[in-house]
Order: C-alpha cells, then structure tokens, then sequence
C-alpha cells in the first residue's frame, strides 16, 4: 500500500510547521521595507536558530535514543542467549517428559488392571457384605430369643425365690406323705395280689386236677368199656385240662415276674444257651440243627434270662418243625452299649401285619390246633427283657422263618 | 377203733384228691395199708390216741405221713409243728402236699422240719409218677431210725 504510506507523509503536521524557503525569498524580493525587511531577516534567523537548535536536540534524542536501542540491542542478544539454554533446557525436559509419559502409559496399565482386581474385590465384598449383614439379621433374631429366654428364666427363677424356705418344708412333708402313703397302697396292692395270685394258682388247679385225675383213671381202668370215640373223648377231657394248668402257671410266672425284684450277675451266654438247648432238646419231640456262634456274657438275672431262651428257642423249634430240614442260627452283636442275641429260623414265620400282637398275652399268630401255646410265652419273654432295661423285637417273612432279636444294656 | 398197722398216713381234706393220691400209690404197689384223714385236727387225734382214737396203739406208727398244707381247722403247718415238736412223732417224714409252689407255707413248713414237699400237677400221670418216687424213696430205700 505505497499510496496511503505517501498520503500520511503529506499530512504529517511536521512538513506543516517547518517554513520553506521558497515563502522567505519571495518576502524579500517585495521592498516594502528595510526595517521590515531586517525584521524578517531576524524572526528567519531566529527561526533557524531556533530550528538549529531543534535539531541539535533532535540529534541529541537521538544519540540517546541510539544508545537506547544498543542497549536494547543488547538486551535482546542476551535474551536470545538465555533463550537458547532455555530451549535446550525445554527439550531434555520434553524427553524427560516423553520417559515420564511411557512410564505413565505402564503405570497407567497396572492401575488399570489393579482396578479391575479391585473391582472383582469389591463385588465380591458386596457379597460378603450381604452375608454378613444376613448373619447379623439371624445374630439378632437369635439375641431376641435369648433375651426372651432370658425374661423367662429371670420369671422362673423370681417365682422360685418366692417359695420360701417353710413352702419347701411343708411341701417336702407333703410329697413325704404321699410316697408313704401310695407305698402303703402298693403294699396293700401287691400284697392282695399275692394272695390272687395263690388263690388262682391253688383254687384253680385243684379241680383241673380232679377232672385231669378221674378222667386218668377212666382211660386207664376202664378203658375196656369204652369204644374208640369214647376214648378219644376222654383224652380230649385230659388234654384240655392238662393245657389249662400250663396256662395257669404261665400266667402266674408272669404276675410272679411283675412282683420280682431282679438279681443281675455276669452271665456266661455260651454257657447258658447250651445248657439250655440240652435241658430244651430232651423234652421236645421235634428236632432241628442248631448252630451258634460265640455269645457275649451280659448282666443279667440268670434264672429269668433262661426262661427268655427257654421260650425263643422252643418257639423257634415248634414253628419249623415243618420244614423238613428245620434250622435255627443263634447269633450275637456286641456294640458299645449293647449286645444283642439273634435267634434265626426257617420255619413258617408271621405275618408282619401282625408283628404289634407278638408280645400282648394271649395273643397268637398261629393256629392252637398246629402249634401248641396258650399265649404267653412271648408276653413272658418281653416282661423279663423290660425288666432288664432291653428291648425285643422280631421280623418274619410267612413261608420262610422268622427273626427273634432281643438286646440288653451292658 | 382203727388199730391196724398203716404204712402211709395222709392227711388231705379234698376227697377226690386223696383218692387220687391213693390210686397214685397203689397202681404200682407202693403201699398197701394206707389211711386217709380229712383234716388236721382228727390226724392229731390219731397221731397221739386222742378224742376218737384214744385207747389207741401209739406203737403203731405210720412210716410217712403226706400232709396238706391247706386244710380247715386245724391247718397243715400246725399239724406238722405238733409232730416236729413231739418225741414220739418227729422221726416220721413228712411229705407236704401242695397245689402251688406258690404257696408261701412251703418255706415254713421246711423251717418246721418237713423232709419233702410235693407240688401237685394237674396232669395225673406227672403226679402218679411223682408219688410212686416219692413213696419208693420213703418206704423202701430210706431207712429211718428205729422208733423207741
């Protein structure tokens, strides 16, 4: 843009005030005057001096100006010098800053990977954070109830405090009479059934014997004068009467057993189970083959244990006599508190639906004309196995034998 | 006034019984001569000639005597006291009779000197079997001592 440049020149308000010589000239060539013109001579001089003088401060500003600027000068090639060592400076730490960076990007990685651990961790810690705040609900719950539990024994407790001493004496005294007077009643009791007990035992039998006894002497004496049916009749008379006398004293052994205190001792089973198998054997018609394995001894009343192997045993000959190779396995379990006996056969068994009426007296399973019994044998067997603190059981399959267990506490 | 000779006194207050009992013993000839008293108080009476058998031979005395324990009056346990307690009679043995070994006179009637007791079963035949054993042992294997 040279033309505005040139525009401004003119317009500068210097070329303005400066006079120019073309205008002093002109003055002088008019002759107006000498003074006038002397005049003019000393305002030109004046004026140039006073515009000398203007310039010499011109030049004056501007030495110092100059020196300014050399000074400036300086200052910039200083600056510049500065400049340098600070780019040099700037770049090594642009490198630094590069490493720095790098390194950042790695630990960036490992913060990066470590939140996602603790991300993982913080899941989990939601988890185990419900857990336990289940737990603290349960811990709760549970306090509650003790503190309730609490309440009641404090309840309990007060309540106990309140019966005094003379509540306890005169209850004492109380219970004291009471036990002394139901043992009163139970003397009394037992002692009526003792005399029962003689009166059944006696009174009973006497006229059995009789029928038994006469009827005896007929088929005996005068059995001649009979034809067959008249002595078939006659042996049903004797037979009958002979079975209620068996039946009498079944039922009186098992009132006796209620009475009995019992008197435990070691009990040599082996012992007793073959004493009681050769005493058994010689009185039964039937036979069968009897296997036993070692029994453990137990504490028990002997005469009353023998009497409950008398009757398994004998229960379990009389139910297979018809198989035609009956066979009885008589076993034992010991466990820490217990021993039980296995009395095992392969006769005709029962039928479970029934297995609830075994022990009950005068129940049978069996036909009285098949197998001989009154009934009382198995109530007999469990009465003196209560009494011992055991138990008895049995299972059975109809057609194929029968299981008798009994246990007893060491 | 009964003055025979008797090998066996038995003192028994059920007839049916006692005739049993004697069927008993003489079906194998245990004993012939055998009298039958019906109650405690009439064998007393015989055992020491007393009230209907005064004026009797008291040499004359039975070899066994089976007493029952459950008579009326006079009871078994005071009949074999009196014999236990005579010098007369306490060399005769004594079978008790009894219908139950229930009977609580059972021990007493040991603890007053009774030498035997027989419980009497209701089968005949177990009975008969037990009296012919008992008789045998009594009148013909055990010999007491001579009576003075």
């Amino acid at each position: 843009m040279p033309d505005l440049q040139n525009k401004k020149q003119v317009s500068s308000p210097e070329h303005k005030e400066l006079p120019a010589y073309n205008d002093i000239k002109i003055g002088s060539d008019k002759l107006h005057s000498r003074d006038e013109s002397r005049a003019a001579l000393l305002v030109a001089n004046k004026e140039l001096a006073l515009q000398n003088k203007e310039k010499e401060k011109r030049a004056a500003e501007l030495i110092i100006a100059n020196k300014e600027l050399a000074f400036q000068n300086e200052e910039k090639e200083k600056r510049a010098a500065e400049l340098i060592i600070a780019n040099k400076e700037l770049a090594f730490q642009n490198e630094e800053k590069e490493k720095r960076a790098a390194e950042l990007v790695i630990a960036n990685k490992e913060l990066a990977f470590q939140n996602e651990e603790k991300e993982k961790r913080a899941n989990e810690l939601i988890i185990a954070n419900k857990e336990l705040q289940f737990q603290n609900e349960e811990k709760e719950k549970r306090a509650n109830e003790l503190l309730i539990a609490n309440r009641e024994l404090k309840i309990a407790e007060d309540n106990i405090r309140m019966l005094n001493q003379e509540d306890i004496r005169k209850l004492n005294e109380a219970l004291e009479q009471k036990i002394i007077n139901r043992t009163e009643e139970l003397e009394n009791v037992n002692a009526e059934l003792e005399s029962f007990s003689y009166s059944v035992s006696h009174d009973l039998r006497a006229p059995l014997r009789i029928v038994n006894g006469y009827a005896s002497i007929l088929h005996d004496e005068y059995n001649l004068l009979f034809d067959d049916e008249g002595n078939r009749l006659l042996s049903i008379i004797r037979e009958s009467a002979k079975k209620m006398g068996f039946l009498i004293d079944d039922l009186l052994s098992f009132s006796r057993l209620g009475r009995k205190d019992i008197f435990k001792t070691l009990v040599d089973m082996n012992l007793l189970v073959s004493d009681a198998l050769k005493d058994f054997m010689r009185t039964t018609p039937h036979t069968a083959t009897i296997t036993t394995s070692n029994l453990g001894p137990v504490l028990a009343d002997k005469a009353l244990i023998i009497q409950v192997w008398m009757n398994l045993l004998s229960n379990a000959v009389k139910y297979s006599f018809q198989n035609p190779s009956p066979r009885i396995n008589i076993t034992c379990e010991d466990t820490e508190n217990t021993i039980t006996y296995k009395i095992e056969d392969n006769g005709v068994g029962f039928d479970m639906r029934y297995a609830h009426k075994l022990f009950g007296v005068f129940q049978r399973l069996h036909d009285a004309e098949e197998f001989e019994g009154v009934g009382v044998g198995l109530a007999l067997v469990q009465r003196i196995i209560k009494k011992h603190g055991g138990k008895i059981w049995a299972t059975a399959v109809v057609g194929e034998g029968a299981v008798f267990y009994f246990s007893l506490p060491k | 006034m009964d003055n025979k000779e008797i090998e066996i006194l038995l003192i028994e207050d059920s007839i049916h019984d006692a005739e049993l009992t004697i069927r008993a013993l003489r079906r194998n000839d245990v004993a012939k001569h055998i009298l039958h008293l019906r109650d405690g108080a009439i064998a007393l009476d015989y055992l020491y000639a007393t009230g209907q058998y005064t004026g009797r031979d008291l040499a004359n005395k039975p070899k066994l005597i089976l007493l029952d324990l459950k008579m009326p009056k006079v009871s078994g346990l005071e009949v074999l006291e009196r014999i236990a307690g005579d010098k007369t009679t306490y060399k005769i043995p004594v079978v008790v009779l009894t219908s139950s070994k229930e009977h609580p006179d059972v021990d007493q009637a040991y603890l007053l000197g009774a030498n035997s007791y027989i419980v009497k079963p209701v089968d005949f035949e177990s009975f008969s079997q037990v009296v012919n054993a008992m008789g045998m042992y009594w009148l013909l294997h055990n010999h007491p001592p001579h009576h003075t």
